[in-house]
């Protein structure tokens, strides 16, 4: 019985339902992410966005024919970056081709706001396609339920607020709606799916480093299809179409280039790609010659062209005709792996192996609503089940290993989980057959009722409650609601979660700071735009400025100054250097810096205010990093002081002492922190006298964070800066006698 | 050089015409007293008679200032009174190194009784004069005329072969029969820092010049070796980086009246390359204009690509005898850096086509390595008694563009026309594929299509109907 609402039919109100629950998804999905232009302002976050927003900015102003072929000499001094050609840039004219069509149609919006504002936007389409896949291995429930997740899950939100213009804002959309589309395609075996997927896959390459974990997927599920004997004309098509449009489409992004063909991350999907003409072939010659023993023939040599053509990899890898894993994968598979050989990977702490608390931080109940959807696929197990589950575990485990991974693990978590609720909900809220239970027993009741008064004759007893008709509904429904209601308390749980997360852990902008004072005033810290600014008022347009690589970006997009290294740490020997010059006493660092024509060293220190992310805590990655290319002279064990301990100050190793990095942070400051000062961070007492001549205190910010020092030219009378200043006394002295 | 020190230099020589001296015509002395001034008179007087314009201070004077307004009042100072403390009103050793470091230029003349003051500004530049009451001492070449027996007027003759500071007869080989040039010197030695290039030791101890203690005719018993020889500065200049120049002379006397007209010595002569080289008047270089741009086109891009073929140039003048004259040498260097030096190589003098050009043009031809980054292109000219010229330019080159590379490499035809071949027979099978009606199956097809037809009839009747 379908009742009419507005003179629509049931299934119109089902679909006008489903848009209106897509809507109000996609707006949650913008508005949470939104909280950092709220409490700051729109602001391109952290570090990576900045030059991203930088490019975007280029590309706008110049064009996309001078931006592929963009050359920064400002970045990697003296070096430069072939900036076209080692970027993905799909975010870029993503949001040039936003700004030029509202532009075209006379909506004078600023390019950082649509920098700002893509990763929200783009998580709503995230949404849409994740009700899709949800659709599509399911049905509209779960696919609705999967929207609702993934809109709001902390470990997407995490890469995806206003403001964080990273890659993931947009590759996550790409990768779940590659995946659909995937699926569909070896659903109906359609080539056009198969090129939509490649298409999509292409948007993906250029958008994000992580498509390898697609071409490496998809191949997996056709392999483990085939070894289950499911080979089907459908998947061949699927696959043959998406491989070969989507390699030669992946070629086509400069940073990609050949890759695809001499690489190991890549390997498994050309192989796969053999492995599947020879299963055709096969399988046609069957159809021509039937024979129950050639299907045991086929799958042993499936197993042994596997284990033939990994071998065959194996030798290639070792004799290097095949480039081998790089460093960031070898990381993948044993996790001590980056800390011993590559401490420049090991230094960032999103490649850190996860916490098990984080799982639970980022995903809450789906976490463990992930393995009751891999049982409901078990026990369909259609070919998209199979993929579902493949994609569960490996995102798993690379999860498990690296932090910033939880990003490719959130999609399927959600699907996962909407299927799990989906089933829940299909069984617990399908009231049809409990009311039909229900009457029954009613019905029966009346009967037994009247059986009985025939029997006795007399007057029909006094009811216990428990024998009511109206209880026994209630006990019929019992189960359902308190199942219900449970689920219910835990989608309201998890949306609080989620918004409490969103807004407590992952929207603060990391230029900006906010603190609240002992009487719970709100303070902004602005010291790092405060430096960058001074910097690119006060020092000519071609001055370089040396820092730890952490501040490059933010340093060419905020200062617009030439900078020596940056977040791109493709050169390990360079930001060694700088490594070294920072570690080394005075006189050495000042001969290399003026080697590499350093006009400014810049450090971030947070003793005053108490910022524990600042560079003298990041000191022992600097050491580390040089010391892996400066072997000689360089020892990390003297930077430690006889007892063994980190210290600064008077308590430190002399080598700590005399190094520039702790020079330069602590030149002056006890002259504000009184005698008795204790650096904040540490909880250490100041050094006393901290000498520098070679260098000279040019900024320091409101609170100290940021200090900027000018390196001093060569002596006019070729004087070392010690005897110079010896000769010229102190300085404040001299200049203020009258 | 930079612009705005040659636009310093253009103002300096249009204000003084008549000076000589390519940085100014003010110059300081200052004296022990005013009085005291006469001694000199005949070298101040040369200086006059070159177009300076000398004030004349006593030590003691407070009215002297080195600055008014932070601005340099004196273009030139010359320091005759070894013995003063301080200067002016509490004037430091830090105010002159300011002075110089401010592009004044300075003489400074010590004698045996030498204040701390000069010592300490002495040492700034590398030069270390020996203690209180020394003298330099020669027993076998000191001024021997009118029986004078003093041996602390030392006939110095050991010059630095520096051209660009001292005129021919003094650096150089000497002709035949010509008589060896001699200086007399009466005064203080001072050790020189041999590591300081900026430093140069013009004029040197004889093997038996030494640096003792007047003992009249005795030669004094030491236990250390005293300084002497070629270690013993008698006369020392240096050049700062920003092209001041500053004279030490362990020698009041030597500039003194007496001194400079004792015939047999070459005083008058020494002094005045001295002062002249000191205070501007020859041997300045400066470098006029540079550019590059590429060979082919002539024009200058804002960045350069991979191995393109440019061409440099640098214009160079010197300052002698009032004037400016094209630079002639032959060891002008440019360097591509990029953390190393890629290219280093000559530059060539281009033959000026006007005789009266003022500056000589050097040019290189040169092809930019097969390395992109940034550049430095260099030129660092530095010569005993010249001027630094420095020049430096921030080059960046850029790789190839995306369609800058050969289209279509010999190397690889092979492969073109396997891939061609490939495409062409994929649509022939193709072709043959769909047009081609495999002969058992045609019986079936055509069945197949007689049912399709009664169908569509028998449809389009019903409907018909």
């Amino acid at each position: 019985m379908a009742y009419k609402v507005f003179g629509l039919t049931a299934s119109d109100q089902t679909s006008l339902l489903r848009i209106a629950i897509l809507g109000l998804i996609s707006i949650v999905a913008v508005g949470s992410r939104l909280y950092s232009v709220i409490r700051f302002e729109s602001v391109i976050h952290e570090f990576d966005p900045w030059f991203n927003y930088r490019t975007t900015r280029y590309l706008v102003d110049n064009g996309f024919d001078k931006f592929w072929n963009w050359f920064d000499e400002t970045a990697w001094y003296p070096l430069g970056r072939v900036v076209g050609g080692t970027l993905y840039p799909g975010i870029m004219v993503t949001s040039a081709t936003i700004y030029n069509a509202l532009h075209l149609v006379n909506i004078p919006v600023d390019i950082r706001n649509v920098c700002v504002f893509l990763a929200p936007a783009f998580s709503a389409l995230t949404a849409l396609a994740t009700y899709q896949l949800g659709k599509e291995v399911k049905n509209a429930t779960a696919g609705l339920l999967a929207a609702a997740f993934i809109g709001v899950a902390p470990g997407y939100i995490s890469r995806s607020v206003a403001g964080s213009y990273d890659n993931e804002g947009i590759a996550i959309f790409l990768l779940v709606f590659t995946f659909f589309l995937w699926l569909r395609s070896v659903r109906l075996g359609s080539a056009l799916y198969g090129a939509l997927t490649a298409i999509f896959y292409f948007y993906m390459v250029s958008a994000w480093g992580g498509y390898v974990f697609i071409i490496n997927l998809i191949p997996l599920h056709v392999f483990a299809l085939l070894v289950m004997g499911r080979y089907s004309n459908r998947l061949y098509v699927a696959y043959s179409t998406f491989y070969v449009i989507g390699t030669l489409a992946s070629m086509q992004i400069p940073f990609v280039g050949f890759q695809p063909t001499f690489t190991s991350e890549h390997m498994a999907a050309l192989g796969t790609f053999g492995l599947i003409q020879l299963v055709a072939f096969a399988s046609y010659v069957r159809t021509l010659v039937p024979s129950d023993q050639f299907r045991v023939l086929i799958r042993l040599s499936i197993l042994g062209l596997f284990v033939v053509g990994f071998g065959g990899l194996v030798l290639l890898t070792m004799t290097k005709v095949i480039a081998p894993w790089t460093g960031r994968f070898y990381s993948l598979w044993d996790t001590a792996y980056a800390k011993v050989h590559i401490p420049i990977i090991a230094s960032v702490s999103e490649h850190q192996p996860t916490a098990w608390p984080n799982f639970f931080f980022d995903l809450n109940m789906l976490i463990w609503l992930l393995p009751a959807g891999i049982y409901f696929s078990f026990r369909e197990l259609s070919d998209n089940h199979v993929f579902l589950i493949l994609y569960s575990l490996f995102a798993a485990y690379f999860a498990g290993v690296m932090v910033r991974l939880i990003l490719t693990l959130t999609p399927i978590v959600c699907v996962m989980a909407g299927v799990a609720m989906a089933n829940v909900f299909e069984i617990y809220l399908d009231f049809s057959k409990t009311k039909s239970k229900a009457e029954a027993v009613k019905a029966e009741d009346s009967v037994m009722e009247k059986k009985e008064r025939e029997i006795q004759g007399e007057l029909p007893a006094a009811k216990t409650i428990y024998e009511t008709a109206g209880f026994k509904r209630f006990y019929a429904l019992f189960p359902q609601i308190v199942v219900v209601a449970n689920f219910l308390y835990f989608l309201c749980m998890f949306q609080l979660h989620c918004s409490w997360i969103t807004s407590s852990a992952y929207s603060s902008p990391s230029v900006v700071l906010a603190s609240r004072g002992p009487d719970g005033s709100h303070h902004i810290i602005d010291d790092f735009r405060e430096a960058y600014y001074w910097l690119q008022m006060n020092t000519k347009p071609d001055a370089k400025v040396l820092s730890w690589w952490d501040y490059g970006y933010q340093l060419a997009g905020m200062a617009d100054r030439t900078t020596l290294v940056d977040n791109n740490t493709w050169n390990n020997t360079h930001i060694a250097t700088v490594g070294k010059i920072l570690a080394s006493d005075e006189d050495t660092a000042y001969e290399l810096a003026r080697h590499l024509d350093v006009d400014y060293v810049l450090v971030v220190f947070g003793g005053m205010l108490g910022y524990s992310g600042d560079d003298i805590n990041k000191f022992l990655w600097m050491i580390r990093i040089a010391q892996g290319v400066y072997p000689d002279g360089f020892k990390e064990e003297d930077f430690y002081n006889a007892a063994g301990e980190y210290a600064i100050g008077d308590t430190a190793s002399p080598t700590m002492r005399r190094s520039l990095m702790h020079k330069l942070c602590y030149y002056r400051f006890h002259e504000v922190m009184g005698p008795q000062g204790f650096d904040r961070v540490r909880k250490q007492k100041l050094p006393r006298d901290v000498t520098l001549d070679n260098f000279e205190e040019a900024y320091t910010t409101e609170n100290w964070m940021v200090r900027i020092y000018r390196v001093k030219d060569l002596d006019n009378y070729g004087r070392s800066h010690h005897a110079a200043s010896a000769f010229e006394g102190p300085r404040f002295k001299n200049d203020f006698v009258f | 050089m930079k612009p705005w020190t040659c636009l310093a230099l253009a103002c300096a020589l249009l204000g003084s015409t008549n000076a000589k001296s390519a940085s100014g015509d003010r110059v300081l002395v200052l004296v022990p007293k005013v009085e005291s001034a006469k001694h000199y008179s005949k070298f101040l007087g040369s200086l006059e008679t070159r177009g300076f314009e000398v004030s004349i201070r006593a030590a003691s004077n407070t009215s002297v200032a080195l600055q008014i307004d932070g601005e340099r009042a004196f273009d030139h100072a010359v320091l005759l009174a070894p013995a003063a403390k301080k200067f002016g009103d509490g004037l430091g050793p830090l105010d002159f190194t300011r002075f110089v470091d401010d592009g004044g230029n300075m003489v400074v003349a010590a004698s045996s009784e030498l204040s701390d003051f000069h010592r300490k500004l002495a040492a700034q530049f590398g030069v270390v004069f020996e203690p209180r009451s020394t003298w330099a001492i020669d027993h076998a070449n000191y001024m021997k005329q009118n029986n004078a027996s003093d041996h602390k007027v030392v006939a110095a003759s050991n010059f630095a072969p520096a051209p660009a500071i001292l005129s021919p007869g003094f650096a150089g080989t000497l002709a035949k029969n010509q008589q060896k040039p001699a200086v007399y010197f009466k005064g203080i030695a001072h050790k020189y820092d041999v590591a300081n290039p900026q430093l140069v030791p013009l004029l040197t101890g004889a093997i038996t010049t030494y640096s003792g203690k007047d003992k009249g005719e005795k030669p004094i018993e030491n236990a250390n070796a005293p300084l002497n020889g070629k270690s013993l500065g008698l006369v020392s200049v240096f050049q700062t980086r920003s092209n001041a120049r500053v004279a030490f002379a362990g020698s009041t006397a030597m500039f003194s009246d007496a001194l400079l007209s004792k015939r047999g010595g070459d005083n008058q002569r020494f002094v005045e390359d001295v002062a002249k080289w000191t205070m501007q008047e020859k041997s300045v270089l400066r470098e006029t204009g540079h550019r590059h741009h590429l060979s082919e086109t002539g024009e200058q891009p804002s960045h350069y690509r991979v191995s393109n073929e440019i061409v440099y140039e640098i214009d160079l003048s010197v300052y002698r005898d009032d004037a400016w004259h094209p630079y002639v040498a032959d060891d002008v260097q440019f360097e591509a850096i990029m953390l190393d030096p890629y290219i280093r190589t000559t530059l060539n003098r281009t033959d000026s086509t006007l005789s009266a050009s003022e500056t000589a043009t050097y040019h290189g031809d040169i092809k930019l390595p097969d390395r992109y980054g940034t550049f430095t292109f260099r030129v660092n000219y530095k010569r005993t008694g010249y001027s630094n010229v420095d020049v430096k330019d921030t080059v960046a080159i850029w790789p190839l563009r995306h369609d800058g590379y050969p289209r279509f490499l010999s190397a690889a035809y092979p492969y073109y026309t396997g891939s061609f071949v490939m495409v062409i027979g994929f649509l022939a099978l193709c072709a043959v594929w769909l047009f081609s009606d495999e002969p058992e199956n045609t019986e079936k097809a055509a069945a197949a299509a007689s049912k399709e037809k009664s169908k569509a009839k028998n449809k389009a009747k019903n409907k018909s109907s």
